[in-house]
């Protein structure tokens, strides 16, 4: 198994070298520069040659992807065109930001997703199964940003901001500096609420479709009639024996919706004022702030790779037939 | 899950533990306003933050000071400096700095501090956006702890740098390279402040928040009265408009038009407006024999019905514009009327300048060429919509007008390039307070990256020369409305309107005063009314 990731890990070298450096080609042949993107008719033109000089613009592009390859093995990125600060540190702040949204979402999306499939495939036609099929489909075909909008104008309507005074935006309240600790930990929590049901409940709504279709599948088999003519009980029957062996195609799904989500949250983050890694991006691609969007790039791809690598994990783990090694 | 939530949700800002957010008292003094922006300033550092309309603002009204504010006439009047002393000549200036200012870490403001920022400002490896400023500033010198003498070449205006610079700390800054400055932890991590509100914390992308200097000197005005402002970034509208309503939001700036009405009818919110130096216009590439005819221009210029679109895009909020100056100047001449809009009289004018509709389908030619180009934009919504109703407005002349939208950094590029790649576009931005639009139209500037129109005229060019160095008021007054008058004659560009700056407030939060100065100017003198539940 390790032999297996490090091999899988060591390949993952040259195809994200691939990435970065294909990525700065394209960046450097969008017209245009940090500069022309600044354009304000009150900066003189020495002044904006001056802030090209000192963002290294005017050295030719070899020197300028050199540099950024040695940054980039040095650890610190090179240095954000429009916060001036190291990429690393820019990094550093808005990257804690996704990652809170985007696992709490995944396990939103998983624990809801699977709750919601099985009940479904248990009770298969009935009343609860139909209502759960079309909430799901209905869910499902809702953009995101649609979901956030009309979530924010739900809680923020007279009758449920009264009892239910949820934050709409932003990642704390401006009391939040006076709060205990557990005040602080409340305050987060609630904050994420919005953002959470509107990165995560799309995708519950996927999970749910494909959980329904793998567990009647299983409860179909031999194996599981064998269990209920043992007399088993229909919960040991389902949670113990069902419920493993249809959990193994949604394993995989983890590890590809886990890139999905980062780049759901560009847009569940410009609607919740959410100062994540999608919005640096975003904001980091208009401005051409190039050694933010190569780092944040690089991010991405790797975060593929890892999702890819940790789904053929998992299918290893959970499923006995599968072998990595070559045994 | 939800059950929990629900606990937290109930208790709004009065749960948890801790000593909690201070609070308005009976007296209105004390509590928080939040400001809520859509996009983040780079920095508080003056010297190396590239130019941004709030964080300037935030400079010179929250956390640093100037040595002079503009007045209500747009003249200096003392802030940081007491007084100036300026010798007959105009060749030397003596500013008496106020004694009794400190920085948030305790240091006193001195005439070093002054000396420094000046000669960073002036120094060719700090990359200061503002270098016109100080042009015509050539030295200084540190004659008492607050007492500092300039030498300058005299000009008109000379102290407005001084009223959009604020002065920053040796002490802080001092020790950091030119090659750092840029990165330097001052300009958005840790600044140090001497204005009214202190720096306490910024989260990037999130907000910054400021508390009450209670130092600050008492004859310009004291302490402020609130106790804290939250500057928050909320990057959509729309999630804007609601923290506003509900009331997390005191201040909402940058209103758009089309949230007007829905604020109008909210009688707990405000709307404040002003005229401000922002204006649209649509720029000629005189370079292209099209567009090389100020007849043509003008006659585009009569097809554009442009009262409709300051209705449509701005919900009214502005005026029609009567050339390159706005009612925001003290220049502005009152008796300036539009150039009307007369479908019929543009054709006309079209007709005189040769083109004609010969072949009969519908587009004017001239020489067996269709007057057909392209108007770039970008990707604003406003703008396209501007950019459709022109091309309807056009039609009805003859004048075929394609639509392309850019993203702003390659359309920067294509209309500043050397090549000048277009045929015309349609942009709106902010002037700065002192004109000086050599840049725009002179004829040595024509290779340069702001001359887009290529426009050349040598008498415009003498009267903008002119200008800088009209030491008198009523002088520079009349050579800058006949400067006005010349470009809006020759039309190198068509000027669409002039744009009111909008805020929209809760009417709770008092004491703000919006003009062209700025949304944030009477920060240290907001109060909140108290909460009446």
């Amino acid at each position: 198994m390790l032999r297996y990731s490090g091999r899988r890990l060591l390949g993952a070298i040259p195809l994200l070298l691939g990435i970065v450096t294909l990525t700065f080609i394209l960046l450097h042949l969008a017209p245009g520069d940090p500069t022309t993107a600044y354009f304000n008719p009150n900066i003189p033109p020495d002044v904006i040659e001056q802030m090209r000089r000192n963002l290294g613009l005017d050295r030719p592009l070899p020197v300028q992807y050199l540099d950024w390859l040695r940054s980039f093995f040095t650890g610190h990125f090179g240095y954000s065109f429009s916060q001036h600060r190291p990429v690393a540190a820019v990094i550093g702040d808005a990257l804690p930001n996704t990652l809170l949204l985007s696992g709490i979402s995944l396990v939103l999306i998983f624990v809801l997703g699977c709750a919601a499939g099985v009940v479904q495939a248990v009770r298969q036609y009935s009343a609860a199964d139909q209502v759960l099929t079309l909430l799901a489909l209905a869910i499902y075909s809702v953009p995101g940003f649609w979901l956030g909008l009309m979530l924010i104008l739900l809680v923020s309507s007279p009758v449920l901001s009264g009892w239910l005074h949820l934050p709409i935006s932003g990642m704390v309240s401006i009391d939040h500096e006076y709060l205990g600790w557990w005040g602080r930990v409340a305050d987060r929590a609630r904050h994420l609420v919005l953002p959470v049901i509107a990165l995560g409940l799309a995708s519950a709504a996927g999970v749910a479709r494909y959980m329904r279709g793998s567990m009647l599948e299983v409860v179909g088999q031999d194996y599981i009639r064998t269990a209920r003519a043992k007399g088993l009980p229909e919960r040991r029957v389902i949670l113990g024996h069902a419920l493993r062996n249809a959990l193994l195609p949604i394993v995989s799904l983890l590890g590809l919706y886990l890139p999905l989500l980062f780049g759901g949250t560009v847009v569940i983050e410009y609607v919740f004022s959410w100062p994540g890694m999608g919005r640096l991006l975003y904001n980091a691609i208009l401005a051409r702030d190039y050694p933010v969007v190569m780092a944040a790039t690089f991010l991405f791809g790797a975060l593929v790779v890892l999702g890819n690598l940790l789904a053929d994990l998992l299918y290893a783990a959970v499923d006995p037939r599968v072998r990595y090694d070559g045994r | 899950m939800l059950a929990t939530l629900v606990a937290w949700g109930c208790g709004g800002g009065e749960t948890g533990g801790g000593t909690g957010a201070p609070r308005t008292d009976s007296a209105g003094r004390g509590g928080t306003v939040v400001v809520a922006a859509r996009a983040e300033i780079p920095g508080v550092n003056p010297l190396v933050a590239p130019p941004d309309y709030f964080a300037s603002q935030i400079e010179r009204y929250v956390l640093l000071m100037p040595l002079v504010q503009l007045g209500p006439d747009l003249q200096p009047e003392p802030w940081l400096a007491r007084s100036w002393d300026l010798r007959a000549d105009s060749s030397q200036v003596v500013f008496h700095l106020r004694d009794d200012v400190k920085w948030q870490d305790g240091q006193p403001v001195t005439a070093g501090d002054v000396a420094f920022t000046f000669r960073k400002a002036k120094d060719p490896d700090v990359p200061f956006p503002n270098r016109a400023y100080f042009d015509r500033w050539d030295s200084v010198k540190v004659e008492g702890p607050h007492t500092v003498r300039f030498w300058l070449r005299p000009y008109s205006q000379f102290l407005f740098g001084w009223t959009q610079v604020p002065i920053v700390p040796e002490h802080v800054l001092g020790d950091v390279p030119d090659s750092a400055l840029a990165s330097a932890s001052f300009n958005a991590t840790s600044p140090v402040g001497d204005g009214p509100f202190r720096f306490v914390i910024h989260e990037q992308g999130d907000r910054w928040v400021f508390e009450a200097n209670p130092d600050f000197p008492a004859d310009l005005g004291g302490p402020p009265r609130v106790d804290r402002i939250v500057y928050r970034i909320i990057p959509d509208e729309s999630t804007e408009l609601t923290e506003l309503e509900r009331g997390d939001v005191d201040l909402y700036l940058k209103l758009p038009p089309d949230q007007l009405s829905t604020v109008r009818a909210d009688t707990s919110l405000d709307v404040l407006t002003f005229p401000s130096p922002t204006y649209a216009f649509v720029a000629w590439n005189t370079r292209r024999s099209m567009f090389s005819d100020a007849r043509v221009r003008r006659a585009l210029t009569m097809a554009m019905n442009r009262r409709q679109i300051l209705q449509t895009v701005q919900a009214g909020l502005g005026s029609v514009a009567t050339g390159p100056l706005g009612p925001w100047h003290w220049a502005y001449d009152t008796a300036w009327r539009p150039i009307p809009y007369a479908p019929d009289s543009a054709r006309a004018l079209l007709a005189a300048a040769g083109w004609t509709d010969t072949d009969g389908d519908g587009v004017v030619d001239l020489n067996g060429r269709p007057f057909r180009f392209e108007l770039l934009t970008n990707p604003s919504q406003t703008r396209q919509d501007i950019a459709v109703m022109l091309q309807a407005d056009l039609a009805r002349v003859g004048v075929d007008l394609v639509p392309r939208t850019r993203e702003m950094a390659s359309l920067g590029q294509a209309i500043q390039s050397s090549k000048r790649l277009f045929d015309a576009f349609l942009l709106s931005w902010t002037e700065d307070m002192v004109i000086d639009d050599r840049d725009y139209w002179a004829c040595d500037r024509r290779d340069d990256p702001l001359q887009f129109s290529g426009y050349c005229d040598p008498t415009l060019d003498a009267i903008m020369d002119s200008i800088p160095r009209a030491l008198d008021r009523d002088r520079k007054r009349r050579l800058l409305r006949r400067y006005a008058e010349m470009v809006e004659e020759a039309q190198p560009f068509t000027f669409l309107y002039n744009q009111d700056g909008a805020v929209a407030l809760r009417r709770s939060l008092r004491g703000v005063s919006v003009d062209v100065r700025g949304e944030l100017r009477t920060a240290a003198r907001w109060w909140l009314v108290p909460r009446s539940r």
